[in-house]
């Protein structure tokens, strides 16, 4: 470690030599730079991953401040978590936002080579990937340890993320948006209610922001459908200074059932069929969500048929939706001597060619 | 129940976005709350978090707001489309089973 801090000193030295005005300038590098040498990436005793913000844009390190640009947007249209399917969406747009926030700035572009070239390399066994690092605000404690602070402020606050540092002493508590798992059976009744829990940012009398459990009984209004929100007021982040708390959301998200489809309104439930049953017709029991009820199949059914079932879907503003049992033959898997005997009978007598449509 | 609908100057507070960007928002059709005027615009849940995805958008990848009209319908296109698509699989998944 002295032995690194004596060539990049003595580097820095050349340098002064050959541009005496960059002196000072240089000088301020080297100060930031012994600091990070000093305490080599540590925080709370977890050893940083650098991070190397070039391989992170996939840029040159030569690149110049168009191609960076170019590269940033590509990949911040392809991470932005409102756009993304990605699974870790989130955690790479902020790695790209970070990245282009040093690049794009000469300035700090140049302590971040300085770095790289000198500091970063003892401790870069990792790379780009933050195995360890923990985030505080938008920016890494990797961006921290160079630049100090937790990154500008962006103008707006993301809305899943906790504070920012930055709050006035007024202000209306963060809004929270969460997920709510809901059975299709919850959403027929007007008195369902769920129990849910969720995470809060919480920040104690001397500005400490950490995260609280809350636990809360939610009724169901009857008729929610897929992606509604329901609003809950003040049930989300506390408010400073006096000002209001904010709200919560929840999303509805209908649990898939084992036997329903949902397509808006209306159930759909798939009914097998023996191939006598769709020859002869048949009636039989067919479950609902609310019990069971009798449904007669016509002769002659065909696979893919629908029959509508008349308000035995979910619940709408006014009424119900449908249910729709969709008709689908199935094969005994295993034929008896007996049972084929008479498929033969039925083969030679029946005038029936299933592929017509290919001799046309 | 919590009232499900916000004024204009409600949906100002809790989003904490100037009156002028939502007078833009609403002008680009982005959003479409009930009402003729911000007097009696009334927007509903759906529409705040539009709203706020619209800002997000806009303010994280520099589009400008007709950019970003076509940017969100494209996207509640796609997400109807995934959910349209997830649910014929599923239905189709019933049918190739058993």
């Amino acid at each position: 470690m002295i032995k690194d801090l004596l060539i990049s000193q003595s580097t820095a030295i050349d340098l002064s030599t050959r541009l005496f005005k960059q002196a000072l300038k240089i000088t301020l590098k080297l100060d930031l730079k012994i600091n990070c040498l000093k305490k080599p990436l540590q925080n709370n005793g977890l050893i940083m991953a650098f991070k190397d913000y070039y391989k992170i844009l996939d840029v040159a390190e030569d690149a110049d401040s168009k191609a960076i640009k170019t590269a940033y947007r590509k990949l911040a249209r392809k991470y932005h978590p409102d756009v993304s399917e990605h699974k870790e969406a989130e955690e790479k747009f902020k790695e790209v936002t970070e990245a282009y926030e040093v690049l794009k700035d000469s300035e700090k572009r140049a302590q971040y080579d300085e770095y790289r070239k000198y500091g970063g390399r003892s401790s870069s066994q990792q790379d780009g990937s933050d195995g360890n690092a923990q985030f505080e605000g938008d920016f890494s404690d990797f961006f921290s340890s160079i630049f100090g602070g937790t990154g500008p402020n962006k103008g707006q606050q993301r809305q899943n993320y906790g504070f920012t540092s930055q709050q006035s002493f007024n202000q209306r508590g963060q809004d929270i948006e969460t997920d709510l798992p809901v059975f299709l059976e919850d959403t027929l009744t007007t008195d369902a209610t769920k129990t849910i829990s969720y995470q809060l940012p919480y920040r104690d009398a001397q500005g400490h922001i950490s995260e609280i459990n809350r636990t809360l009984n939610v009724k169901i209004p009857a008729g929610v459908v897929n992606g509604e929100r329901i609003r809950l007021k003040g049930q989300g982040g506390q408010g400073i200074g006096g000002a209001s708390n904010g709200d919560l959301y929840l999303r509805i998200r209908l649990v898939p059932h084992p036997l329903f489809d949902v397509e808006a309104h209306n159930l759909i439930i798939t009914v097998p069929l023996a191939p006598w049953e769709a020859a002869l017709g048949a009636t039989m029991e067919v479950p609902t969500l609310t019990g069971k009820i009798k449904l007669t199949i016509p002769a002659d059914s065909q696979t893919g048929q629908r029959l509508r079932i008349k308000g035995k879907g979910l619940l709408r503003k006014q009424g119900h939706g449908d249910l729709y049992a969709v008709l689908k033959v199935v094969m005994p898997s295993a034929t008896s001597s007996e049972v084929k005997k008479q498929w033969q009978q039925l083969a030679s007598s029946a005038v029936f060619d299933p592929r017509e449509e290919w001799s046309k | 129940m919590e009232s499900q609908y916000f004024s204009f100057q409600e949906l100002c507070n809790i989003t904490a976005l100037p009156s002028q960007t939502i007078i833009e928002i609403v002008d680009q059709g982005i959003v479409e709350p009930e009402g003729t005027d911000p007097e009696t615009w009334l927007f509903n849940t759906q529409m705040v978090s539009i709203t706020r995805k619209a800002c997000r958008l806009h303010n994280d990848l520099e589009i400008d707001w007709s950019g970003i009209a076509l940017a969100i319908s494209l996207l509640e296109e796609l997400e109807e489309i995934r959910h349209e698509n997830q649910q014929l699989k599923a239905q189709l998944d019933r049918f190739i089973a058993g």
